[in-house]
């Protein structure tokens, strides 16, 4: 009874660490861009910082489908896109519409959600790799679409000039603006997205990610279920679409290719499926790692060490550090295999998961040890 | 009353009868036990009645309705809930949400009340929380307490056999299938979950049993059925049963059953 006890001392202090975490990174996220109006930090930053919050919406999307419920979907960036063109066919010169912003951020969520319910009324019967296929050929086909659909689209040269939203009065045109309303809307997401997560629908989701005939036999409709998470999930993609579309005030299908896919499918698996902390973080470092190492060599490095430094080195490391960019998916690759080799369940696990690769996990070892002496204790109280 | 009644069922698997012109019925109240050596054809049974499998002839009357047709998630909603040989437990979900998932298709909040948490949803929830501890509390201390937010695949093997049990109540069904459930459990808890099954139906559920422990099948059922390769071989009081001539030499071969 001792241990139990000295279990849940602990577990309460790992909750009130975890309140005082969550409370601290809002406190940052809140006071970042600030760092500008200081001077510490270049207006780049603060850019970077409304583009990272972009993907942090998408990769919580994402969650629902990969963490939740255990589908793949490797065409997500379409709903990114079908949001994006519906904020930017319905607030540009191209087709003189000019909707409101809160109808457009209303009809981007729509038009996705639409387009998830019509992939996934077909295809959801599909299970694991054939899935995913259906889900990339998707993807493709809507950059296809966005990219020929001349008289709508404006093809490959994309849709220019899409104007500011506007929000009670308030017209959203900086850098400053922009971040704030997307963190406004990610902690939204995040609220509607814990509410689900405790209700029957989340409960349901994780059920068949579990096991799929066991959770049918027990009632749920897994079609149903798996429409609903496809559905909650697009939603979420096309929200960001609009507030990206928003944002770089142009759009073009040349953005929303595969490869885009596929790095939100690795900021959810390297920060860690299922788990909505990890998630954010893996959004963030994947957004950000890129821009850090550039600015290193670009920047830092040389205005401490001098100008000319980077001469010093062999012209073809100067050039890998000068052009991040261009290796950034190596850099990616090697990341997701070592991650994948030394800490599979993701930057900041659920525990979900970190149970399912770490078959010996001290914790779980201490619970496992517990459970044996507990049950010791009972067929004592049976041999009576 | 016929609670479930089967006429004719069979399942074949390419060639081979899984399941041979079942004639099969439980009145409301039972607890029934198929027994039969590995291979006759008892987990089919469980598989064609909870909708898994669909019969190749025959039907399935559940109230006199047919059930030949339906989904798992409709059957079960029907009324009919089950557990498996090998376990099917959410292994990632905590001891108490796998009672909740049982719950799911009772629990009435739709789609956006959830989404908004609405003070009907926290009601229900809560109210779906406190029966999910109390059929938990059917056995005993072992899923309660510190153990309800545990990881069910933290459970021993007894207790995850325990917990499906619960899973498949949480539904309130008419009909519980229970396939082997004190498999690979010990002498004393085998006899503790003989007269569980045998409370659970006092609280009025009506009970199938695919049992091998001939123990808990002598003690817990109201009638025995035997099956070989797919057909019914004998069927009546346990002691009959287990006398049975075709059913010795179903378990033991032809020469087995001579020397015995």
């Amino acid at each position: 009874m001792k241990k139990t006890f000295k279990k849940e001392k602990l577990l309460k202090w790992s909750r009130i660490n975890r309140q005082v975490l969550i409370g601290a990174v809002l406190f940052l996220a809140f006071i970042f861009p600030l760092f500008n109006l200081l001077g510490w930090m270049g207006m780049v930053w603060v850019r970077l910082g409304v583009k990272v919050a972009v993907f942090v919406l998408l990769a919580l999307g994402l969650n629902i489908i990969i963490g939740e419920t255990g589908l793949l979907n490797l065409g997500y960036i379409a709903f990114f896109a079908i949001g994006a063109y519906t904020t930017a066919i319905f607030a540009s010169p191209r087709l003189g519409f000019h909707l409101p912003f809160w109808l457009l951020f209303l009809l981007s969520g729509f038009f996705a959600v639409a387009f998830g319910f019509l992939l996934g009324l077909p295809t959801l019967r599909l299970r694991g790799d054939y899935l995913a296929i259906v889900t990339l050929a998707f993807g493709e086909i809507v950059r296809i679409t966005l990219n020929n659909w001349e008289s709508v689209t404006n093809g490959p040269g994309g849709i220019p000039g899409i104007y500011d939203p506007v929000i009670f009065g308030l017209r959203i045109d900086n850098n400053f603006e922009y971040y704030y309303l997307t963190l406004g809307l990610i902690i939204l997401c995040l609220i509607l997205i814990r509410n689900l997560k405790n209700s029957r629908f989340g409960r349901a989701w994780n059920a068949l990610r579990e096991d799929e005939i066991a959770a049918e036999c027990a009632g749920i409709h897994v079609s149903m279920a798996k429409l609903l998470s496809f559905m909650v999930s697009s939603l979420f993609a096309g929200f960001a679409g609009c507030i990206f579309a928003s944002l770089q005030k142009f759009v073009n299908p040349q953005y929303f290719v595969f490869m885009q896919s596929v790095l939100v499918v690795c900021m959810v698996v390297l920060g860690g499926m299922g788990s909505i902390p990890g998630v954010i973080a893996g959004a963030i470092a994947l957004d950000t790692l890129p821009e850090i190492i550039r600015h290193t060599f670009a920047f830092w490095l040389p205005s401490f060490l001098g100008e000319d430094f980077l001469t010093s080195f062999p012209p073809l490391l100067q050039n890998f550090l000068f052009d991040f960019d261009r290796y950034r998916m190596l850099i990616f690759g090697l990341a997701i295999v070592l991650m994948m080799i030394f800490r599979p369940e993701g930057l900041i696990p659920s525990r979900a998961w970190q149970r399912e690769l770490h078959e010996i996990d001290p914790r779980l070892l201490e619970e496992t040890q517990m459970i044996r002496f507990d049950l010791e204790e009972e067929e004592k109280d049976l041999e009576v | 009353m016929v609670l479930l009644e089967t006429i004719n069922l069979t399942k074949y698997f390419g060639g081979i009868s899984a399941v041979k012109k079942f004639n099969f019925k439980i009145n409301e109240g039972e607890i029934v036990s198929i027994i039969g050596p590995n291979g006759s054809g008892k987990t089919t049974f469980f598989n064609l009645v909870s909708g898994l499998y669909k019969p190749d002839s025959g039907d399935i009357l559940f109230e006199g309705e047919s059930l030949v047709g339906l989904r798992p998630d409709q059957i079960s909603n029907k009324g009919i809930a089950r557990t498996y040989q090998t376990l099917r437990i959410f292994g990632n979900m905590t001891v108490l949400e796998n009672v909740l998932v049982g719950m799911h298709p009772r629990l009435q909040s739709n789609f956006f009340h959830s989404l908004l948490h609405t003070l009907k949803v926290r009601r229900e929830e809560k109210e779906a929380r406190e029966e999910a501890i109390k059929i938990l509390s059917y056995f005993k201390g072992r899923l309660t307490g510190p153990r309800l937010n545990h990881p069910a695949s933290s459970l021993s093997y007894a207790n995850r056999r325990r917990l499906e049990i619960c899973r498949a109540l949480a539904n309130h069904p008419k009909l519980l299938l229970l396939d082997e459930p004190a498999a690979g459990m010990n002498p004393s808890e085998t006899i503790e979950m003989m007269e569980q099954i045998k409370e659970i139906r006092d609280k009025g559920y009506t009970i199938i049993l695919i049992e091998h422990d001939m123990k808990v099948v002598m003690g817990a059922s109201d009638r025995v059925v035997a099956m070989d390769h797919g057909e019914k071989i004998a069927e009546g009081g346990a002691l009959e049963v287990a006398r049975n001539p075709l059913v010795i030499e179903a378990y033991l071969g032809k020469k087995g059953a001579q020397i015995a």
